[in-house]
């Protein structure tokens, strides 16, 4: 089935919700909306479900405008699965996926037939419901009735299934079977996914086109590579997030990287020499209390290049699994030169990165205040023979200031105009 | 429950049910034919009937005993057993479509203002002293100020087309608490002649005559199968009303539509037998305690057992104080509300078993 949305636009009386709306949904298609709260996801979905009324030919299904069909056509090609389901009064799980079959009746006197029963089967079956099918669906777990529903969702043979937040009141492994279920209707029998979702992770992981909605209008509407950017979750939701990938699926994943208030911007400068993901702590404490940070020598593939990254702090960097060489080394030493202060976080030295550690002996040499962080319980991190624990040692003897944690540090930097 | 039911037992099962219930049905008829002051079952003052002349009474047969006991059947008994069993299914199925339509077991038929309305049209009948030209007066008044007062709730709760139930409820519980005021009024205000009135507030089926059978029949009929017809619809309708639309039924329709007929058939039910309390309420919710809450079982099944429960609470309240008359209403909440409390909590102590 192929959905297309033309220039909707949708008000509750003066107050506009969906501005100027176009999308397509192609047949077999999983496509996750989302935005904040009160961007306009849910309301999207009822004017798709004609439950708000819409301005005609703005939704087209198969070409044809939406207001041209009647109301069980409509049930007939989406069928809707709610954030919660809840009635107090006592239907089995077995009658409530039969009111799937209500658009498919005919007559108002004729009652379900084998057919009917069967499609009601086959779809408990589906979603692994059968075996509480005569319960009372009031007493059901949330898992177990989204399960139920998600069948009378099937039990409509609708086109498109249409979600709002299917997994909002699920615990995580609830929420991954959850998706899990509805990626295999995707896939294996095709039928094509508009979901609601409020977690950026399952979204990126699940759905193959992400609409990003905010404030009602469509902000983007991609692939979830495309669409989940720092700048796009920076200016949408205002928070500023890492994507990463998953190193196993490949799919994109977000981590949320909510800096505290800078109070001053005050620009001292200061090198971290890091590596192995030692300098990510630092470098968030410097950079969260304004100072200006660099750092070096790491490999590209090093997970402290990231944190450098995402902290947009200036970082030298080598390719990955290769020795410092001169050209880093002497980048390295120059960003020494500019600094106040010059930070060893406890990387592991090997032969490859054993130049960070002449640099800091040449920033101690230069007259810089070197600050060895070393916490109390500290992983061996000498893989050069016992060198790396004598030199370190050595700086110290010379002069530099052996900190317990990244916290202490900032106590230890004088502030520029302080 | 058996987990293999197919579609095929359950329906049997539930035409057992249902035959099970019509012959009670049946049972309560003939009781109440027999049940009275003139008749084999009562207290037998001024007169007692043997049960062969009674049935050959009700069978009209004019040739044995006094002509009187024809007619007190035939002009009385009967016609006020028919009025009974008409207005317990009324109420019953009026009920259970309110319930549906508010999503809420405590709403009744008179929700939406119905007996209210038709309580200030019946005291203003005979205030204005209608009802001393003709009897017709009161029920006639109590029918239209009930269809105007259900008029001015519905009016409060709809915006824009669409029907808010919890306004509609809340406007239904501020527009009776007015006009019971209206009436208390009316009452105090006339004194002694409103005693009269006062069978009618407590519902009474004593004034039952044919004509009122005949008016009460399309209503209740009509309307019990308008209410059944779209059971399907109004099952999706407790899963909520956007549920209802996404399922292909109609809610707002629906809730209209509902809304009329319940209100059709209470106002008749009212206007000819005053405000009988509980059997609204409480009749499909025993039904949905024994059978659930499919209205393709509910409807019928609360049709048939109102008008059981009704007659024989009517029955009951003809011969429980010796040459003197209960309002039936009475009868009906003491009754219905004890043996209501049981099934609600053999339902509970059920529930928590399984």
């Amino acid at each position: 089935m192929k959905l297309e949305v033309k220039n909707l636009s949708f008000s509750y009386g003066s107050k506009p919700i969906l501005k100027d709306i176009s999308l397509e949904v192609k047949e077999g298609e999983f496509v996750a909306l989302m935005g904040p709260n009160g961007s306009g996801k849910t309301t999207l979905l009822r004017c798709l479900t004609r439950y708000l009324p819409t301005e005609s030919r703005t939704i087209l299904v198969d070409m044809k405008p939406l207001h041209t069909l009647s109301d069980r056509e409509v049930a007939k090609t989406f069928a809707v699965v709610p954030q919660s389901s809840a009635t107090d009064f006592q239907f089995t799980s077995h009658d409530v996926v039969m009111m799937g079959r209500i658009p498919h009746i005919e007559s108002r006197l004729s009652g379900e037939n084998k057919h009917d029963e069967e499609v009601a089967r086959r779809a408990l079956e589906r979603t692994g419901a059968s075996g509480f099918a005569r319960r009372p669906f009031s007493e059901l777990s949330g898992g177990e009735r989204q399960r139920v529903i998600i069948a009378r969702a099937l039990a409509q043979e609708p086109r498109a299934l249409l979600l709002d937040e299917p997994t909002v009141y699920l615990d995580v492994s609830g929420q991954f079977d959850m998706m899990d279920l509805i990626k295999r209707l995707n896939k294996e029998e095709g039928i094509t996914i508009v979901a609601v979702l409020h977690d950026i992770n399952l979204a990126a992981r699940y759905s193959d086109r992400i609409a990003l909605l905010s404030e009602g209008r469509l902000e983007a509407f991609g692939t979830p590579e495309d669409v989940l950017t720092p700048e796009m979750i920076q200016s949408v939701y205002g928070v500023e997030v890492a994507v990463r990938r998953d190193p196993f699926s490949r799919s994109v994943f977000v981590m949320p990287r909510r800096s505290r208030v800078v109070a001053r911007r005050h620009g001292t400068r200061v090198h971290v020499l890091c590596g192995g993901g030692t300098g990510g702590p630092v470098m968030k404490v410097l950079v969260e209390h304004g100072y200006a940070v660099s750092a070096g020598v790491v490999n590209v593939l090093d997970s402290d290049y990231e944190n450098a990254k995402d902290l947009r702090v200036p970082v030298v960097a080598e390719v990955p699994f290769s020795q410092i060489g001169e050209e880093a080394h002497s980048d390295n030493l120059k960003l020494v030169d500019e600094s106040v202060a010059v930070v060893l976080s406890p990387f592991p030295v090997g032969p490859g990165n054993f130049r960070n550690l002449e640099a800091a002996r040449y920033a101690l040499d230069g007259g810089k205040k070197i600050l060895v962080l070393k916490p109390e319980k500290c992983p061996d991190i000498d893989f050069v023979g016992g060198r790396a624990d004598a030199f370190i040692k050595n700086l110290i003897t010379s002069g530099a200031v052996r900190v317990l944690g990244a916290e202490e540090l900032v106590s230890q930097i004088p502030k520029a105009g302080s | 429950m058996s987990s293999s039911r197919s579609v095929g037992e359950v329906r049997a099962s539930r035409r057992l049910y249902l035959a099970c219930l019509m012959a009670m049905l049946g049972g309560a008829v003939f009781l109440g034919f027999l049940v009275g002051t003139l008749g084999p079952i009562g207290p037998g003052e001024p007169e007692r009937i043997t049960f062969d002349e009674a049935i050959k009474a009700i069978f009209g047969m004019r040739d044995t005993g006094p002509t009187y006991v024809v007619s007190v059947f035939w002009d009385i008994r009967i016609p006020r057993v028919l009025l009974a069993g008409l207005i317990g299914a009324s109420l019953a199925c009026a009920g259970a479509a309110m319930q549906a339509v508010f999503r809420n077991s405590m709403a009744d038929p008179f929700i939406i203002g119905v007996s209210s309305g038709a309580a200030v049209g019946a005291a203003s009948a005979g205030l204005i002293g209608l009802t001393a030209l003709s009897a017709m007066f009161a029920p006639l008044f109590a029918f239209v100020c009930s269809i105007i007062t259900v008029f001015a709730v519905y009016w409060l709760g709809v915006y824009r087309g669409r029907v808010y139930v919890d306004t509609l409820l809340l406007s239904g519980v501020a527009v009776a608490a007015f006009l019971g005021a209206v009436v208390s009024f009316l009452i105090y205000y006339a004194g002694q002649d409103y005693h009269q009135l006062i069978p009618w507030l407590l519902g009474s089926l004593s004034t039952a005559k044919w004509s009122y059978v005949y008016l009460i029949a399309f209503p209740a009929f009509a309307g019990s199968i308008v209410i059944f017809l779209y059971g399907r619809d109004l099952n999706a309708l407790l899963l909520g009303e956007e549920t209802a639309h996404n399922l292909g039924a109609n809610p707002e329709f629906l809730k209209k539509l509902m809304l009329a007929v319940a209100a059709l058939m209470t106002a008749g039910a009212v206007a000819f037998a005053g405000i009988i309390g509980f059997v609204g309420l409480i009749v499909p919710h025993m039904m949905r305690l024994i059978f659930g809450a499919d209205h393709r079982m509910l409807v019928p099944a609360s049709a048939m057992f109102g008008a059981t429960f009704l007659i024989l609470a009517d029955a009951l309240s003809r011969v429980v104080i010796p040459a003197e008359e209960l309002p039936v209403g009475i009868i009906t909440a003491m009754c219905g509300g004890p043996f209501f409390l049981y099934l609600l909590r053999r339902s509970r102590t059920r529930g928590e078993a399984s």
